[in-house]
This record gives structure tokens, C-alpha cells and sequence, in this order.
């Protein structure tokens, strides 16, 4: 978990210098014609972030060598199901640039209730066509918001 | 009497038919999203968003706000039969509403908790109706120095209440605003934080943050957690219902005492939680038989519930009046408001009174209907949770999907969303809080424009947040709320010292 809260407080550092670095190219101090500076504003969140994420880091430092016990970040085993949940979403959406979302979550449905929730065929093939289907007519049809199709554009607008 | 004559207008807007029926789909949605884990009330307002630009305002509003009562509702369910709260001011019901749940009395605690619920939220909603013109014409007199005092306050509030870590609330907090900035300079139109990437020139969308930190996040904890759902069944029977109404008024103490507490807590921002755990713990030090408490007695369920939606409904107070929304889900309802183009705050009263009322309107007639309605419905509803979560997994990633996609109708916030999750699951884990960073990337904007404006109005010179009366008096309490964690770490420090040699 330390270890964890280290990483994370040095993204947020990072984070924090390239907001200062942006705040200063558009100027920190100094008047314009429209107010401050425009990079006074980012300057001082950019700040308070870098600041806070250096009092995280030194906490843990003490932390650490206070020595006091420490839990893991992800539970034993922990990390396997979670993998198994966001690899497959991010196969789905990576797929839906190329044949659309409805088609992406049949399939990422399929897939997991079949290889995961190791469902009858009835079952899996029911609700991967079922609920992509029943998505299509909610969005697309009723409240007319046309979620992405990819390839399939033309065959599935009228 | 003029409140009265606004809330027959607004009700008789509630009551029109199709608003009526906008009102209870969006309860329906609402419990139903409520009781799925990975979905709360945030999240589901975030995906219907979308949805809601086909609907005139007012009855867009209703869809929202109903959506959200029904998840507090939902939230109940789920203590009380699965001891998982839903939301976090839900913690202290499960405390007594599950070891009833298992000793069979699962309809009691049901009813108990739902009545109460439903006192709270009445006596709240009483409230909202009188004081919120009042405080509205109050803050018509803010300007920029006043507006950006309220949103320290809001923000501070979140350091001195909740979290574990004031640093890390600041972090959070910081960089929902940082998010809030990437685009384009409000004021001189400048490009900025987006080094040059057209991807970068949108802007984060709360909407998708929101979906991602809040929905695909809980997903991946669920599964971290390797989840097992162990649900107490239940069977709502009539006579059993009417017999635990009855011995409700025993509990009037209680009930009063809950409900003032969660209207007072509910105003400030993250209010519902320590305003749940605060009126169970009242309850108990004044109850007749405080070690029954915990072990399933009427009055542990009675006391979190009424003050946490008490608190709920009273979060809609600063929002209306103020544009303020003292909860996550506010705050997504509140993006909705300004994506509907309208201005929230004081004037929201002048210009569209129909909407503010017939939001207040809908708040009667939501809970009213909603308690009739979950009682029915508690079988279904319940039965959603023991769906095969292999299923419902799946389910819950492609409609969050759907949200992310429809905010803006653009392919990178799927992928933002799924960055988000991560994002939101090691925040959790790491005790970054959440709800602040959401509630700034939502209000990013109006806090830098009053900023700016205040820095333009005094010429340059921070004194001005200080040297007016009202903002001077806000500002200096965000800054004792902001120094409160330090100021009880130091008392804390100096009582040990004081006691140490007494013990030597």
C-alpha cells in the first residue's frame, strides 16, 4: 500500500510541475488588458498540488520508517478478476471503433458470461443479443442518440 | 403564503400527467440503480443526462431528482437485506437494519427504514419550501467575491468533515479543478494544459469522470473484492406492514431529533454522512436500552435513516439557491442544469420559477409515491441482486459505455472512462476522496470566473475576498474549516501532554 501511495503522490507531482510549467508560459504574474495574467489561475492549483503531493510523498517517507505494518495495495488474488473484468473492456472499445458499440458489448457480453460466468449457451446467447438490441431501440430509436456503429453505419441508420 | 400559493403551482406541474409519469420511471430507474452495485445515484444521473435533452427542462429535472430519490431508496434495500450500504451515509442503517433483516424480521426493518426515510425527506422538503426563497433573495446580493467565498467554504467544509487525509481531500479537490481548466482559457480564449493535442482541446467531461470514478471503479473493487452476495429473502406482508406504522410515533424523539439534525448537516456539503452516524449515535445515548442498539432494534434503523434523507433533501437548498450542490449526485444534476442552459443560483427564482417549483413540487410527490412503491416492489427489486454477477458485470460496463459515449458523442471518453476506473479504484484505495474532486471539476469554471472577475473588480488586490462583510465572514470560516484538521491535531497533542503527568 505504500509503495502504491508513493506512485500515486509522484503522478500527482508530475502532474502538479506540468501545470506550473503551462502556467508559465502564459505568464503567472503581471496584469493584461483582461485581468490577471491567464496563467495565474493554473499557477495555484498547479502549486497546491505540487505541495500536496510532496506532504503525501514525506508522509509515507515517515511512515515507512516509523515502520509501521503495512497492508498490500491489491488483495492476494485480488488482481486476476479484475483483469479479467477491465481486458475485456478495453478489447470492447478498442472493437467499437471498428464495428460499433452494440456489436463490441454483444461479444464482451458473450465472451464473459461464457468464459467467467460459465452460463449455458441459451443463457449467453440470449442476453449478448438481447440487451445490445434493446440498448439500440432506447437510444437510437426513441431518444434518438446514435451511439457509435463503426463499419456498420450505413446498414444500421435509415 | 406566497410559498404556498408557488408550491400548489408546482405541484400541480409535479401532478401533470406526463411529469407524473417521467416521475415514476425515473423512481423506478432510480431504485433499480440503486440496488445494483457499481451503480449508484450519481452514476445513473450521469448516463440519463443524454436522455434528458429531449425533455423540456422542468420535467428533465423531475427524471433527475426522482432518479436520485429512488437510489437513496434503493440504497435501503441493500443495507438492510445484503448489509452492503449503497452510499456511504446508508453505513449506520446496516448497523441495526441487517441483524433485524436476519432475526426474520426483514419486513420491519424495511418499513421502518422507508417510513423514516419518509419523514425525513417530508420534514426536509417543509423546510426547502419556506427558507429557499428566503435564502435565494438573501444571496441575490453576492457578487463574484461572495460567490467564490461560498465555493471556499464548500470545499474547506470537505476537508474538516470528511476523509481520512486532509493533504490528500486538497489533492483531490486541486485536481478536479486542474481538470476543470484543460481546454480553453474562459476569459482571454487561450489554449491551455492541452500541449497541443486536439484531443485535449474538449476538456473533461464530469459526466465521464463521474461514470468512470464512480461506476466502472466500485465494478473493479466488486470483483477485487471477489464479492459474495448473501441476501436475506423477505416476504412484505400487509398486516405486517401496518403493524410496524403503528409502533412507529413511539419513536417521535427520534424522528425529531433525526430530522433536524440531517437538515442542519444536509446544507453543508458531504452533510448526510456524519449526520447519519450523529443521529445514531444520539439515539443511543438517550435510548432506554442502548445495548439493544446493534443488534437490531427499531429505533437503530429509525434514527440513520430519517437524519441521512433528511440531509439528502436538504443538499437541494444551496443548490437551488446558491448553485451549490452539496452532493455528488447534485452535482451531476447541477451539470445537467447548465448543459439545459440554465443559470443556477438566486436567479433561478426570477426567471424560471416554474422549474425551482416544480422541482419542489416533484420532491412531495417523489417520496410519497416512492414509498408505495418500494414496498410493493421489495421482492423484485432484491431478486436484481441475485442475478448471477457474472451477468450483471458485463451489463453495467456496457451501459456505463453507453453514457460515457453520449455525453458528447465522441470515441476517446469510452477510453476516458476506463482510465477513470483505474483512476477511481486507487483513489479509493488510497483514501483520495472522491466527491470533492467530482464536485470541482463540475464548478472548475464558475469558481475561476468569480475569481477572476473579484481580482478584476479590486484591481488586483486578494483583500477583496476579505474587506467585504459577507465574504469576509465566509471566507474567514472556510479558512478555520480548511486549518480545523491541524487545530485538532494540535488540541489533541496538548491534551496528552496535560494528562501524561498525571498518570506518571
Amino acid at each position: 500500500m505504500r509503495k502504491a501511495d508513493a506512485i500515486c503522490a509522484l503522478i500527482v507531482l508530475a502532474i502538479g510541475i506540468l501545470v506550473l510549467y503551462e502556467a508559465a508560459r502564459l505568464g503567472i504574474f503581471g496584469w493584461s488588458t483582461s485581468g490577471p495574467e491567464p496563467g495565474m489561475y493554473i499557477f495555484l492549483l498547479g502549486m497546491g498540488v505540487t505541495v500536496g503531493s510532496l506532504v503525501v510523498l514525506g508522509q509515507v517517507f515517515v511512515r515507512s520508517r516509523k515502520g509501521e505494518p503495512d497492508k498490500p495495495f491489491i488483495r492476494l488474488g485480488g488482481l486476476k478478476p479484475v483483469l479479467y473484468v477491465s481486458v475485456p473492456a478495453a478489447a470492447m472499445v478498442l472493437l467499437t471503433e471498428f464495428v460499433g458499440l452494440y456489436i463490441a458489448a454483444g461479444l464482451y457480453l458473450a465472451v464473459y458470461m461464457r468464459w467467467i460466468g460459465k452460463h449455458k449457451w441459451i443463457t449467453v446467447a440470449a442476453v449478448s443479443i438481447l440487451l445490445p438490441l434493446v440498448s439500440y431501440f432506447i437510444f437510437d430509436r426513441i431518444f434518438l442518440i446514435p451511439l457509435p456503429k463503426g463499419r456498420f453505419e450505413d446498414l444500421l441508420t435509415f | 403564503m406566497e410559498a404556498v400559493y408557488n408550491l400548489l403551482i408546482g405541484l400541480q406541474t409535479a401532478l401533470s400527467p406526463f411529469n407524473l409519469a417521467v416521475l415514476v420511471a425515473g423512481l423506478f430507474v432510480g431504485t433499480f440503480v440503486g440496488v445494483l452495485p457499481g451503480l449508484g445515484g450519481a452514476n445513473g444521473v450521469a448516463i440519463l443526462i443524454p436522455v434528458t435533452f429531449r425533455l423540456p427542462p422542468t420535467s428533465a429535472v423531475i427524471l433527475l431528482a426522482a432518479i436520485y430519490w429512488g437510489a437513496l431508496f434503493g440504497g435501503v434495500i441493500t443495507s438492510v437485506l445484503f448489509n452492503i450500504p449503497g452510499e456511504p451515509w446508508s453505513v449506520a442503517t446496516c448497523f441495526d437494519g441487517y441483524p433485524m433483516a436476519k432475526k426474520g424480521k426483514a419486513c420491519e426493518a424495511l418499513t421502518t427504514a422507508f417510513c423514516s426515510h419518509f419523514f425525513g425527506a417530508m420534514v426536509a422538503t417543509l423546510i426547502l419550501t419556506f427558507a429557499a426563497p428566503i435564502v435565494a433573495e438573501f444571496t441575490l446580493m453576492f457578487g463574484p467575491p461572495e460567490t467564490f467565498a461560498v465555493m471556499m467554504l464548500t470545499f474547506s467544509a470537505f476537508v474538516a468533515l470528511g476523509g481520512k487525509s486532509a493533504v490528500k481531500t486538497v489533492v483531490a479537490t486541486l485536481l478536479g479543478f486542474i481538470m476543470a481548466a484543460v481546454g480553453i482559457d474562459i476569459v482571454t480564449g487561450r489554449l491551455r494544459l492541452t500541449f497541443g493535442s486536439t484531443e485535449l482541446m474538449g476538456g473533461f467531461s464530469f459526466i465521464v469522470a463521474v461514470i468512470g470514478l464512480f461506476g466502472l471503479g466500485e465494478v473493479f473493487m466488486t470483483v477485487e473484492e471477489g464479492l459474495k452476495l448473501e441476501g436475506v429473502s423477505v416476504r412484505m406482508g400487509v398486516r405486517t406492514i401496518f403493524q410496524t406504522m403503528a409502533q412507529l410515533p413511539r419513536f417521535w424523539r427520534t424522528y425529531i431529533r433525526g430530522a433536524l439534525i440531517g437538515c442542519w448537516m444536509g446544507i453543508k456539503p458531504g452533510g448526510a454522512t456524519p449526520a447519519s452516524f450523529m443521529s445514531y449515535g444520539f439515539a443511543k445515548q438517550f435510548a432506554r436500552n442502548p445495548e439493544e442498539f446493534g443488534k437490531g432494534t427499531m429505533e437503530g434503523v429509525v434514527a440513520p435513516e430519517v437524519a441521512a434523507h433528511a440531509a439528502g433533501v436538504s443538499a437541494t437548498l444551496p443548490m437551488i439557491t446558491l448553485g451549490f450542490p452539496g452532493s455528488p449526485t447534485m452535482a451531476v444534476i447541477l451539470g445537467g442544469l447548465m448543459m439545459w442552459g440554465l443559470q443556477p443560483g438566486p436567479m433561478l427564482f426570477k426567471e424560471n420559477p416554474e422549474f425551482v417549483w416544480g422541482l419542489i413540487g416533484s420532491i412531495w410527490v417523489a417520496n410519497a409515491i416512492g414509498v408505495v412503491m418500494v414496498l410493493s416492489f421489495v421482492p423484485f427489486f432484491a431478486s436484481i441482486l441475485r442475478a448471477p454477477f457474472s451477468i450483471l458485470m458485463p451489463s453495467i460496463v456496457f451501459v456505463c459505455a453507453i453514457g460515457a459515449y453520449a455525453v458528447n458523442n465522441r470515441m476517446i471518453d469510452i477510453w476516458y472512462m476506463i482510465l477513470f476506473g483505474f483512476v477511481g479504484m486507487a483513489f479509493k484505495k488510497l483514501d483520495y476522496p472522491i466527491a470533492p474532486m467530482v464536485l470541482a471539476l463540475v464548478l472548475g469554471d464558475m469558481a475561476e470566473s468569480a475569481m477572476r472577475q473579484s481580482l478584476v473588480m479590486s484591481q488586483g488586490s486578494p483583500l477583496i475576498f476579505f474587506n467585504r462583510p459577507i465574504a469576509g465572514i465566509v471566507n474567514g470560516l472556510a479558512v478555520l474549516f480548511f486549518f480545523w484538521p491541524l487545530v485538532t491535531a494540535l488540541r489533541d497533542r496538548i491534551r496528552k501532554k496535560l494528562r501524561a503527568p498525571v498518570k506518571a
